[in-house]
């Protein structure tokens, strides 16, 4: 199925931007070897193509009606005429498999690279990038823009290249059997190619409004379909008949708009070709009558007339292919030559055994420039030692959490492991030391060992080994295959404590001297709960941990407790200590502990 | 050529047939896609069920009957303009064999008059039959479509349980779309290959019946050939297809999910995993190749091996003067003009063949009965006093054990909790009430009158309901709380958005309530969304009010100051409330707890607090401190 979810895009680029050729070409640049044999299958079959007629005419001229030679000669040149023809044919057969085999291959390789590419490239911006361009968007570069130019890459680079010629070929021999015939046809070419143009344009703007028309439709259904019980609870099951009837009324009225536009053009190079009939009959008979051109020749020139209009009858059609690619690499390239914000530093300090203290200095940050989250925040995490954050939705707790594990830098300021600022750090190293358990978790499709293990290439044992420290192998042992479980899409669905779990359990595997950890603000089932606390337990202790905390019973846990508004903190301690304080802390537990939850702060 | 070769190129994506395949569409009668079926799909390889083929072109009839004289009039130009096609070859062959004996200039000139006259003609017959019966192909569609989707309105949730929302979609695109290439390049193709080859071969047939013979030889290895191919070239491409939407899937969910990728430094797991989603890709691609290398070629190659035979048996007959030399050009050209129909039957009859299994699963959806009472909406006033259910059983339809299990409660107005672990049935139970789900007669109430013998949607019109996930649309944020009052004013709207405690929220937003939400618009917390919905539930002011764990992702602070001001609209109203904080349902006038579909305790919480050690256990739990147990 394919639904086209996301929005038709505006088209930047047109069909003579030499600079955005020559990038194009350059990703070729390694099939060069094969683009050129695929090049030259394609001329040998233009050729072949063209030899086919040639031989009748020939045969028609020299034995059919010669009838100069003796019969037996003239059935045995027709036999001869033949053996060529058919040997021919069964070639050209197999130069065309060949060749259509080949270009595919070379598309593909050369889309499969360069989807690889943009993948890895995307997956490595920043997170400030995901924020700047719509998730739907970058998918759609990845997979439908892709696609448009290799439409371009297999069917069009080689068959333009390929048609030109062979109509450029064509021509001229046309020009050479008879100059004055051959001078007509070439009237055709300009007509043809306006024509071809300009339906090009037309076809593809209707097609554009379809597409649209059909994407409103599908996800109008796929909504209402999720919604349906809705729709019929709030007695709205009439109105949703009546609009989807006029979604659908309009795309008929737009698909018939089509028709017309198609009914218009379809028949013009069809009638071209007649008219070019017409001319060589009228014009060449004339040329024959007065012994200029031989019947041969005129039996030839109507049959290469067909062949010339063949590759017109596609030329529009390349156009738009040619059109759609463009202006999908100029939007791949855009996002392609995007500076990643945030710098690697160049060599990255190695980090080898890190005791763990993390150092908060002099923190100013924001999402967006005018809107400061955490205003000069100063906290230190000791070795093995315990801290809960806790604050009101919006306070800066989950932000601190995306510094320490650089999704960001920092406005001002600098965080240190062991004193060394994190900057200097390999991002992907920085994040084997900090350890962190977010709420979520990104499940692969795969066994529930593969989602532990990852990349960290832990074996079986290992991973046993560490869950029955923590007391998650309680998890494990929840699920219907244990450790093979295979979960996502088709597999195990899990709940929203499980994916808790699993966030846990890969991090455990990678055994990090820095533990942070997102409490689950909604509310979870007890048993997931349980372990996790169990875990936690195991897990804390010897580490330096951040947590995010919502539950008292977690906040009792920690060594210490920082408290945070607007981006600062407001107090620090144990917790009887801020009870005793009667500051905002206590208030917060009078308040029986209801720390806000409801949105998390999703930046 | 009416339609040309590449018309039958099987198109890269289910939205480009539009594009690549339109300028070919055209139906004939069901009469026509009977004669089809006999003639080549005797035995049916995918099962359309049991429906025999005239129940399945039931569903078309009405369409065709209707737009009758629009099908002649289509069908009439195209059979004009396929013997037009036909006479052209015939003047070409006239004008070769008056320069042969000789001939005048002027006759030249009128024979390429009339070629010229004949090309306008046709090209004037095209548009008609192009706009006539592809139109229709369009309509037929437009209608299936529709009917699809008022049926959809009408089933109840065990249907949607079966089926996922991608099936469904499935038969809205690919299903819809093979029908209309069907009825659409398929009737027309069929059409365009039995006149043409039919008049072609007369003609041929009249020239010379044994040259005929021998250059048709190599045509049924076309025709089997392109069926064979064009039926495997479907498989492989829709298996592209399939890894295609993978890939997007999975692309879609690292990108939604990045934070969360980075944190686990998943980045080389999902090249990874991506390279080789690419690579399976490839493959697929290579293989559709592999039809594709030989399909066209094979057409080309037959055709030219038709050309041979020609040349080697009619060149000798020309030679002996049997046939003339206009004869044997003529010849030549019915032959190129063969090609394409002898392709069209073989790629028509694996269209055609799509195009009824298509037919039969979306016959086999359209007749899918729902399980609840079809009773027409009586307009009355809607129950809303009492709900009693008598020792209800219940349980999913594949599933083995009962999800509720001699259920028997009575509900008056007054504000009711249900707790219970999950899977315990606390939203099966709220589910059988919005009669989503069918029971047993006897077993559910309102007002005393049993509900089978209620229509359903006089029932759902009693009840507001806020379910677990806020169900939200695109469409503004306005519209969607207004879903079930389509006429409330905005100050209502505002009202209970304020009520909900969404109402700041929704003014933060760029829009304020005017704000599209959903996938092309602004994004709201999980919080944000279940607020909204029951701003929604609240607007409909009705008799009872359901809200199954509907609040769950909004803090425990901001529900419990919603549920307080909302005492005042409970109070004549039935409430069911389940949640998973107990704090909520303290002033519930009864809490109700479940326990693998059956009730394990109830009353109110203070009898509960004394009788109940699982609901004792469950306070405990919760309640951070023993202080707080007290000050309730």
């Amino acid at each position: 199925m394919q639904f086209d979810h996301y929005m038709e895009e505006g088209e930047v680029a047109h069909v003579g931007d030499l600079r955005l050729w020559a990038r194009i070409i350059r990703l070729g640049a390694r099939h060069r070897a094969r683009l050129g044999a695929a090049i030259i299958l394609s001329l040998a079959l233009t050729v072949g193509a063209m030899a086919l007629p040639w031989l009748l005419q020939q045969a028609i001229d020299l034995y059919i009606t010669n009838t100069s030679l003796p019969t037996a000669a003239r059935l045995a040149g027709i036999g001869r005429s033949c053996l060529i023809y058919g040997v021919l044919v069964v070639a050209i057969f197999l130069v065309s498999f060949v060749q259509i085999l080949l270009l595919e291959f070379i598309g593909q390789s050369i889309m499969h690279q360069m989807r690889q590419s943009l993948f890895e490239r995307l997956i490595g911006f920043d997170l400030a990038f995901f924020h700047r361009h719509p998730s739907g968007r970058l998918v759609t570069r990845l997979t439908n823009d892709i696609q448009n130019m290799y439409e371009m890459f297999t069917s069009v680079m080689v068959t333009i290249f390929n048609d030109i010629l062979r109509m450029f070929s064509i021509l001229c021999f046309l020009l050479w059997i008879n100059p004055r015939l051959g001078v007509w046809m070439l009237a055709f070419v300009p007509l043809a190619l306006v024509v071809s143009v300009f339906f090009a344009k037309l076809s593809r703007a209707q097609f554009r409004m379809i597409r649209s028309q059909l994407a409103s439709i599908n996800s109008y259904l796929s909504e209402a379909i999720t919604g349906i019980a809705m729709l019929r609870i709030f007695s709205r099951a009439a109105a949703a008949s009546q609009e989807f009837h006029r979604m659908s009324r309009e795309f008929y009225r737009r698909t018939l708009g089509q028709i017309k536009v198609f009914g218009l053009f379809m028949p013009m190079t069809e009638l071209m070709s007649t008219v070019a009939i017409a001319l060589i009959l009228w014009f060449g008979g004339g040329e024959v009558i007065a012994k200029r051109l031989t019947l041969g020749e005129l039996v030839a020139f109507i049959s290469y007339m067909r062949l010339f209009f063949q590759p017109l009858r596609e030329l529009s059609q390349n156009y738009s292919i040619v059109q759609s690619a463009m202006a999908s690499a100029e939007r791949i390239f855009q996002l392609l030559d995007e500076k990643n914000a945030m710098p690697i530093a160049q060599p990255p300090a190695p980090l080898p055994a890190p005791r763990g203290e993390v150092r908060f200095e002099n923190i100013d940050f924001g999402y967006k420039a005018d809107e400061p989250v955490i205003d000069n925040l100063n906290l230190t995490l000791p070795p093995g030692q315990v801290v809960a954050l806790v604050g009101a939705t919006g306070s800066g707790k989950t932000t601190l959490l995306n510094l320490l594990l650089r999704f960001y830098d920092p406005w001002r300021g600098r965080i240190t492991i062991d004193g060394v600022d994190i900057r200097q750090v390999d991002p992907a190293r920085l994040r084997r030391v900090v350890g962190v358990i977010l709420q979520d978790s990104l499940v692969l499709q795969d066994s529930l060992l593969a989602n532990i293990v990852m990349d960290t290439g832990a074996s079986r044992e290992q991973v046993e080994d560490v869950l029955r420290r923590t007391g998650m192998v309680n998890f494990v042992e929840r699920l219907p295959r244990g450790l093979d479980t295979m979960l996502g899409e088709g597999g195990q669905e899990l709940s929203s404590g499980e994916k808790q779990l699993l966030s846990f359990a890969r991090t455990l595997c990678r055994d990090p001297r820095i533990l942070a950890l997102d409490e689950a603000t909604a509310a979870i089932d007890t048993e997931s709960e349980n372990i996790l606390e169990e875990a936690m337990a195991a897990a804390f202790a010897g580490r330096a941990s951040l947590i995010i905390a919502h539950r008292l019973s977690t906040i009792k846990r920690a060594d210490r407790i920082v408290v945070m508004a607007a981006g600062r903190i407001v107090e620090e301690g144990r917790h009887d200590e801020l009870l005793a304080l009667g500051g905002l802390y206590a208030d917060m537990v009078a308040m029986d502990m209801k720390t806000k939850t409801g949105q998390t702060e999703a930046q | 050529m009416v339609a040309s070769a590449d018309d039958c190129q099987e198109p890269r994506f289910v939205v480009d047939c539009q594009i690549v395949a339109p300028h070919v569409s055209r139906p004939i009668g069901h009469f026509f896609a009977s004669i089809l079926t006999l003639v080549f799909f005797v035995p049916a390889s995918e099962p359309s069920g049991a429906v025999p083929i005239s129940a399945l072109l039931s569903l078309l009839r009405p369409f065709f009957r209707r737009h009758r004289s629009r099908l002649i009039l289509g069908f009439a130009a195209l059979v004009a303009v396929d013997i037009l096609q036909l006479i052209t070859p015939r003047i070409i062959k006239y004008g070769i064999d008056a320069l042969t004996t000789g001939t005048s200039q002027d006759y030249l000139t009128s024979l390429a008059w009339l070629l010229l006259a004949l090309a306008i003609f046709s090209a004037a017959l095209r548009f008609c039959w192009r706009y006539m019966i592809v139109g229709f192909s369009r309509i037929l569609e437009h209608g299936i479509r529709c009917r699809i989707f008022e049926h959809l309105l009408k089933m109840d949730a065990p249907f949607f349980e079966r089926r996922t929302t991608g099936d469904l979609m499935a038969h809205c695109t690919n299903d819809l779309a093979a029908i209309q290439l069907a009825c659409g390049i398929g009737l027309v193709s069929a059409t365009d290959a039995v006149v043409l080859s039919g008049v072609a071969i007369c003609f041929m047939l009249y020239i010379h019946p044994q040259l005929t013979l021998v250059a048709l030889t190599p045509m049924p290895f076309l025709i089997i050939g392109t069926k064979y191919l064009s039926g495997k070239l479907h498989r492989r491409f829709t298996s592209v297809q399939e890894i295609f939407s993978e890939m997007t899937e999975f692309s879609r969910a690292a990108i939604v999910s990045i934070r969360l990728l980075k944190a686990h430094t998943m980045e080389t797991t999902h090249s990874l995993r991506f390279e080789a989603l690419g690579r399976k890709y490839v493959r697929g691609n290579l293989k559709v190749a592999t039809i594709h290398g030989l399909m066209f070629p094979l057409a080309t190659m037959v055709g030219s091996l038709g050309m041979l035979l020609i040349l080697w048996y009619g060149g000798r007959l020309a030679l002996e003067n049997v046939i003339t030399l206009g004869d044997f050009v003529a010849f030549i050209t019915y032959l190129y003009l063969l090609i394409w129909p002898m392709m069209a039957i073989g790629w028509v009859a694996s269209l055609v063949q799509r195009g009824l299994t298509s037919l039969g699963r979306i016959h086999s959806l359209l007749t899918v009965r729902p399980f609840l009472p079809e009773l027409a909406d009586d307009g009355l006033t809607p129950p809303g006093r009492e709900i009693v259910l008598r020792h209800l059983d219940f349980s999913y339809p594949e599933a083995k054990a009962a999800a509720l299990n001699d259920i028997s409660l009575t509900f008056y107005p007054g504000l009711y909790g249900i707790i219970g672990r999950t899977g315990s049935g606390k939203s099966t139970l709220l589910k059988l009430l919005v009669r989503l789900y069918p029971v047993a007669d006897g077993a559910l109430l309102f007002d005393g009158r049993d509900a089978n013998s209620l229509p359903t949607a006089a029932i759902q019109r009693a009840i507001a309901y806020v379910g677990q996930e806020a169900v939200l649309f695109s469409n503004s944020i306005a519209a969607n709380i207004a879903l079930g009052k389509e006429t409330a004013s905005r100050e209502e709207i505002i009202a209970v958005a304020k009520a909900a405690a969404v109402h700041d929220d929704i003014l933060s937003l760029a829009e304020g309530y005017e704000t599209r939400i959903g996938e092309r618009g602004a994004r709201l917390s999980g919080g944000q969304k279940q607020r909204v919905a029951l701003a929604r539930a609240l607007l409909c002011d009705r008799p009872i009010l359901i809200i199954d764990d509907g609040l769950s992702a909004v803090d425990v602070d901001t529900e419990e100051r919603i549920l307080l001001a909302l005492a005042d609209h409970f109070r004549d109203r039935i409430v069911l409330l389940v949640s998973n904080r107990l704090k909520t349902l303290a002033a519930a006038r009864e809490i109700i707890v479940l326990d693998q579909g059956r009730i394990v305790a109830r009353g109110d919480h203070r009898t509960m607090m004394r009788q109940s050690h699982l609901y004792q256990a469950m306070v405990a739990k919760q309640l951070p401190d023993k202080r707080a147990e007290h000050a309730i």
